[in-house]
């Protein structure tokens, strides 16, 4: 018998949110889909997520827009994308024919725009859940300063469960002391579950030039080199909140993927694992059956959180 | 595209901070246009570095394929000490590659340093289709240029160098000369200074050319997944990997 790889991702939320595999891309690492639905398929992952949409269409950032570390990378992507409206109707019916739910990925840069914008997706066919990113770092008045405060995080979230019949999932920054009491904070807002986590802040050095390599000078780390950080937060998060968590950073490998379910994440995003081997996200789905079969767990719902102190003390 | 585990078949030193690299992967060498790229991972854990490096087809020979690649930094440097029998992973074909005219016609290729590699694949094909083709490299100095040799034998070969140690000395965009106006169709592969005179010397002759150029950018993916590649060009910013490599000059300069 191949194990049971199904999860819910909104046990809260009226229609919840079920994935056939707790495996999807992290949004910003995969377009819009519409490339990868081309080359490999979509149907064998739990989700897809979309790069990050505003209300207007953004250009972007000008370059250098990345700089690779060692293990990971520092991008100032600047949000690209077409904005919502072009969403709606040059992507959504795309989304629509496939069989695999797609999680829109939105950029507020106002508590009130994410509310509109919850409101705009609503009813959409295609669009099976929406991702808060209140923790961009990249934009001067994007989601830093909501993502930074539990107060405004939690306006931002009643904004769009307000406006919205879809489960809202509210991403986190990892730039902040105390994550646990934002987790807490868009629990108690309404949201149905929680993503952790968005990039870590960071910056590189041309000592040619003597100038940062990012024209903004910061950027935000992604990549294996963050995965312990995402991991400890997913884990301190997991054992705080009731809603599922998603766990986020730096997972390439099913055995990664296995860490994260095991600190509490009842599903994971591979980012930007992708960039390096464009089929990372299958490729995770296929490790993770088979180190289930292997061990001969038989639901992958079994060893979700079976490394939190509550099961370790049990 | 496809992604396979190529064995290296040989990686002999091109020119002066120059290899070519033969590698045997059946799929990525398929269906390959002039012009398109491959990615080639770098190094052996995959971790530093990360990703892959676009080159493009240097050539293609059925189930195998070359790269013309300079020595600049860490991913390159790993690859100039593997030898044959070397197994590295890539990925490929990928981009939009060149397009030739269907009527037989004057072609002039030009290329600024290692941005030649893509032209010599051109010039084959160019040739096979009954074009007259003519190939420009500028390099830095004598010891920097692909020898004539590289090239199919109807193909005439101009090089300039910077130094003058292969004559004319300068630019190779201040050497068009005749061929500006011989030519029918231009391309061109180099850095953004090369495209840009380019762009002025074409400017004055009624931009009649239509020259495609091929750009470069720092490409993590390689793909159209990360938005790392965007090009500012005249009507929008554009991914070179996806959009491009690609481009009308005056689209961009
Ligand atoms: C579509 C495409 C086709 C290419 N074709 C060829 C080719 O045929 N032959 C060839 O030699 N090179 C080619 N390049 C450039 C090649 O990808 C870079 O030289 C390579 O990535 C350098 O890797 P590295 O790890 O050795 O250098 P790094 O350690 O990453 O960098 C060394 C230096 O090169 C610069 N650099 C790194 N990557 C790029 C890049 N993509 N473009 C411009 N500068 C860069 C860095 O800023 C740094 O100054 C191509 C690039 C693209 C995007
Ligand atoms: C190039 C790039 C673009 C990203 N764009 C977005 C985005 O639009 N919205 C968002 O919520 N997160 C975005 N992220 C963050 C990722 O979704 C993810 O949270 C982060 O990269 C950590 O995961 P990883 O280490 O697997 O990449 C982006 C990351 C990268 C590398
Ligand atoms: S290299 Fe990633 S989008 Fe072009």
């Amino acid at each position: 018998m191949p194990p049971r790889l199904e999860v819910d991702l909104a046990p809260s939320h009226k229609r919840g949110l079920a994935l056939r595999n707790p495996v999807m891309p992290a949004s910003g690492t995969f377009s819009w889909g519409l490339e990868f639905a081309k080359q490999f398929g979509v149907e064998g992952l739990g989700a897809v997520v979309s790069k990050g949409v505003t209300w207007e269409p953004r250009a972007g950032n000008r370059q250098p827009r990345v700089a690779e570390t060692p293990a990971g990378m520092l991008n100032s992507i600047g949000l690209q994308n077409i904005g919502i409206n072009a969403v709606i109707d040059e992507m959504a019916p795309a989304w629509a024919k496939w069989d695999v739910p797609v999680i829109v990925n939105i950029a507020g840069d106002t508590v009130d725009e994410f509310g509109r914008m919850a409101a705009l997706l609503d009813g959409v066919p295609g669009i099976a859940a929406l991702e808060l990113n209140i923790s961009c770092p990249n934009v001067d008045q994007g989601g830093i300063e909501i993502g930074q405060s539990a107060e405004a995080s939690a306006r931002a979230t009643r904004a769009a469960v307000r406006n919205t019949d879809l489960p809202v999932i509210v991403k986190l920054t990892p730039n902040v002391t105390d994550p646990v009491g934002l987790a807490l904070a868009v629990e108690e807002a309404g949201a149905n579950a929680i993503c952790a986590i968005n990039t870590v802040l960071g910056m590189a050095i041309d000592t040619k030039r003597r100038r940062p390599v990012l024209p903004r000078a910061r950027g935000g780390l992604s990549g294996p080199a963050i995965k312990p950080i995402a991991l400890r937060i997913v884990y301190d998060v997991a054992n705080a909140v009731r809603i599922p968590v998603i766990g986020c950073g730096g997972i390439s490998t099913g055995l990664d993927a296995v860490e994260f379910l095991m600190a509490g994440a009842s599903a994971v995003q591979v980012g930007t694992a992708t960039f390096a081997n464009p089929r990372a996200p299958l490729d995770v789905v296929d490790e993770l059956t088979a180190w289930l079969e292997r061990e001969g767990v038989a639901d992958v719902n079994e060893i979700i959180g079976c490394a939190r102190p509550a099961a370790v003390a049990g | 595209m496809n992604i396979e585990t190529a064995t290296l078949l040989s990686n002999e030193p091109a020119y002066e901070g120059a290899r070519i690299a033969w590698l045997h992967a059946p799929g990525v060498s398929a269906n390959v246009q002039p012009g398109q790229f491959v990615m080639v991972h770098c190094s052996h854990d995959g971790l530093d570095p990360m990703f892959a490096r676009a080159f493009s087809y240097y050539r293609v020979d059925g189930d195998r394929f070359a790269i013309l690649y300079n020595v600049v930094g860490k991913g390159t440097g790993w690859l100039a000490e593997r030898g044959r029998g070397d197994q590295v992973r890539v990925y490929g074909p990928l981009g939009n590659g060149l397009r030739l005219p269907d009527q037989a016609g004057n072609l002039l290729l030009i290329g600024g340093g290692v941005g030649i590699a893509p032209l010599v694949d051109t010039a084959e094909r160019a040739i096979a289709a009954g074009h007259q083709v003519v190939a420009m490299m500028g390099a830095r100095t004598a010891a920097h240029l692909l020898p004539a040799s590289a090239w199919p034998k109807e193909v005439e070969y101009v090089v300039v160098t910077e130094d003058g140690s292969a004559r004319p000395k300068g630019f190779v965009t201040e050497h068009l000369g005749q061929y500006q106006e011989w030519a029918s169709r231009v391309y061109a592969c180099g850095p953004s200074a090369m495209f840009e005179s380019l762009a002025n010397v074409l400017r004055q002759n009624g931009r009649r050319q239509r020259p495609e150029i091929l750009m470069e950018e720092n490409m993590p993916c390689g793909w159209g997944m990360c938005y790392g590649c965007a090009i500012f060009t005249k009507h929008g910013v554009r991914l070179c990997c996806k959009d491009g490599p690609r481009f009308n000059l005056f689209d961009v300069f």
